[in-house]
């Protein structure tokens, strides 16, 4: 640059900065590096976290009781991760998690993305009506409906328990959560935004709603429904209270109530603990940085039409 | 646009049109009907069930009819309640004539302001007559749980959203790496709560050798007990000074249960606050971040012309424009420190001696390991209406400050 470049502009630049004296924050780029430095620093803290539970997943036994904070032999730490794996029963436990969510998923699916259609497309009496009196239940907190949930669970349990048990199998794990008010919600949305001609032009080609539904809409709403299906999958993985209440073996307990129990009785045995939190945090991580772009976009805009 | 004419048009004229709209409210009815269905079973008819439960004695199986023994039990003499319901009214009342008068001029609208002035005081004063007399005589561990949910939403919610708007800002300039700083700031969001919990519990462990305590250490904070440790953090503060602020406080007369609002929230407490910063500071900045890309830089561009400083951009431009996010995130992130039990579930330690246990968690204990159904349904119904409170008087507040477009 500064070979090829004429004399002439450099100077006139030189004489602009003589007449007016840039700031020192300015030349020396202080508030960039600043910029740079605390956004660093904010990394850092957010990393941290995951630098100890790796690390201290390597650690050996020996090592934890030293109070030593990196692993002397890191390949030999990765029995951890066999020990816990076997100790916290974590192969079952991994199984469940995966059958819980997908049927949650699947069902969500179903259930809200008819609700949400009809929301957005679709004239009935008493349509925003419903629709509010959906919007008010995300008012309720869970921890209201927690007792009458399992006391209703219970009952749905001994009505079908010969065909369909409900308590310590699958149903009471999924069913009350295909109805979620925000994935209709912004499912709605999206799918007010579809162009009206769309639909006319469905409708004279003969197209009901179902097919204008399945052939137009979903495949135009791409992005809301990766975004409704992300929310499900980590509200299914980190579920807790609940399935704690519903469950009282260990033969459908997902993954968080097992890494839950590890805990609290590990105690000392702090490496295994970590090499646990590794291994229930791992599927989500990697399944997160291979989406990450859409992931974080589709969560982004969840908060624009608050 | 011209179907909606349509599908509501006077009859006689479009059979063929009426008959499609009766058909589209059938496939209507038929598409919500799941999703209404499941609402019903498990979001709506529970509240009802909820309130039917906490008027009687439930032990898992359901006992006899107490009426409201169970609120009064929780909440203490009717008498008391009363003086405080009558008291909130009345500074909502004050609030009420205040706001409509507050433009007005005239001489009797000074004297209705003067009576609005009255009513709050005599409001205020019946609302807190009423609760000390009730936590007298109600339930103290219920009440020290909604004191911890307020300390805990009070250290949380300015924070976070300070600085996440802080981070959002700066993420918004133009940088280098953006996209792996948005990543790393997000991961916490995204990990399973109950392993990164289990992580925090050992980093905040009263081990001398912890990474809390070492990297408070590098500013030059003693050793603390973090999870472990019950005390104040005023009470640690002063006691680092020789001060025994429990006792000079018993001592000047204090009501004990005062004491424990004023010694602050504990330092275990205050460990799981950093935690929830951590984990949920990166979300509301993704979630400001779309707000900020929202906002149309040709209104930047006019408000530069006009001379505005960087500062008063911020103020007058960005604020103003984001403030509907900022109200989307303060009501997402007060219900969720209300609904906070998760995690804390994970990082409580006895040693805490219950300083950690928000109204979700102790809700939770009466349910689930005292089993005691219809105390525990009496307490949710309690935490209902303090939210439903809550949530009338942020969209009120919200109504004049949040700028929609």
């Amino acid at each position: 640059m500064a070979s090829t470049a004429p004399s002439i502009p450099a100077k006139a630049g030189a004489r602009v900065a003589e007449k007016q004296p840039v700031s020192f924050w300015y030349r020396y780029k202080v508030g960039r590096i600043l910029l740079y430095v605390v956004l660093t620093f904010g990394a850092l803290i957010a990393l941290t976290p995951f630098v100890y539970m790796i690390l201290g997943s390597l650690l050996t036994r020996g090592e934890m009781m030293n109070r030593k904070l990196f692993p002397k032999d890191p390949v030999a730490g990765l029995q951890n991760y066999v020990q816990a794996w076997n100790e916290a029963n974590f192969n079952e436990y991994f199984v469940n998690s995966v059958i819980i969510t997908t049927i949650t998923i699947v069902g969500m699916l179903l259930v809200c993305v008819l609700a949400a259609y009809a929301f957005a497309r679709m004239r009935f009496p008493g349509r925003d009506l419903i629709f509010g009196i959906f919007l008010a239940t995300m008012m309720i907190p869970e921890t209201i409906l927690l007792i009458p949930n399992f006391l209703i669970v219970n009952r749905l349990d001994k009505m079908m328990s010969p065909v369909l048990p409900w308590l310590n199998n699958w149903p009471s794990l999924t069913i009350p959560f295909m109805a979620s008010v925000f994935a209709i919600f912004l499912m709605r949305q999206s799918f007010t935004t579809i162009p009206y001609e769309l639909w006319d032009a469905a409708r004279i080609d003969g197209a009901g709603h179902v097919r204008f539904l399945v052939q137009v809409v979903l495949p135009l709403s791409k992005a809301v429904l990766f975004t409704v299906i992300i929310f499900q999958f980590i509200g299914s993985w980190n579920a807790l209270v609940w399935p704690l209440v519903v469950t009282s073996r260990p033969d459908w307990r997902p993954i968080a109530v097992g890494l839950y129990g590890f805990i609290s009785e590990a105690g000392p045995e702090l490496h295994l603990m970590l090499a646990g939190a590794v291994i229930t945090t791992a599927p989500v991580l990697i399944l997160y940085f291979f989406t990450q772009k859409q992931f974080t976009e589709g969560i982004a805009t969840t908060g624009l039409k608050g | 646009m011209a179907q909606q004419s349509s599908a509501y048009a006077p009859s006689g004229r479009m059979t063929g049109a009426r008959k499609r709209a009766v058909q589209e409210a059938i496939t209507g009815y038929l598409f919500i009907a799941p999703a209404s269905i499941l609402l019903t079973v498990f979001g709506l008819f529970p509240l009802l069930y909820a309130f039917y439960i906490s008027l009687h004695r439930w032990r898992i199986k359901k006992g006899p009819f107490l009426g409201l023994k169970n609120y009064t039990k929780a909440l203490g003499d009717p008498q008391d309640i009363l003086w405080f319901v009558v008291g909130v009214v009345l500074i909502f009342l004050a609030w009420f004539i205040w706001r409509n008068m507050v433009q007005e001029q005239r001489a009797w609208a000074m004297a209705l302001k003067f009576l609005a002035v009255i009513v709050l005081l005599v409001g205020a004063w019946a609302a807190i007559m009423g609760l000390g007399k009730m936590i007298k005589s109600g339930d103290r561990q219920m009440f020290e749980s909604f004191v911890i949910t307020i300390f805990y939403a009070v250290g949380v919610v300015p924070v976070q959203l300070a600085g996440a708007l802080l981070l959002a800002v700066m993420l918004y300039q133009n940088i280098k790496g953006k996209d792996w700083y948005r990543m790393i700031y997000f991961m916490p969001y995204v990990t399973i709560t109950v392993a990164s919990a289990g992580v925090f519990r050992a980093i905040f462990s009263r081990r001398p050798e912890s990474i809390a305590n070492r990297i408070f250490g590098l500013i030059g904070v003693p050793p603390q007990k973090w999870l472990q440790e019950p005390h104040g953090i005023w009470e640690l503060i002063f006691g680092h000074f020789g001060i025994h602020l429990k006792q000079v406080l018993l001592g000047a007369g204090l009501d004990s249960f005062l004491v424990f609002v004023l010694l602050g929230p504990s330092l275990a407490l205050i460990s799981i606050m950093l935690y929830n910063l951590w984990v949920f500071i990166g979300y509301d900045a993704v979630i400001f971040l779309a707000g900020l890309g929202a906002i149309p830089s040709d209104l930047y561009e006019a408000a530069e012309i006009d001379g505005a400083n960087r500062w008063q951009l911020f103020r007058h431009v960005t604020l103003p424009l984001l403030s509907p996010t900022i109200y989307f995130l303060t009501v997402i992130t007060v219900m969720g420190v209300f609904k906070a039990i998760n995690h804390v579930l994970v990082m409580r330690e006895p040693a805490a001696q219950g300083t950690v246990d928000t109204a979700s968690l102790y809700i939770f204990d009466q349910f689930y390991l005292s089993t005691r159904f219809g105390y525990a349904s009496a307490i949710a119904m309690v935490l209902f209406a303090v939210i439903l409170t809550l949530t009338f008087v942020q969209n009120r507040f919200a109504q004049r400050r949040v700028f929609y477009g």
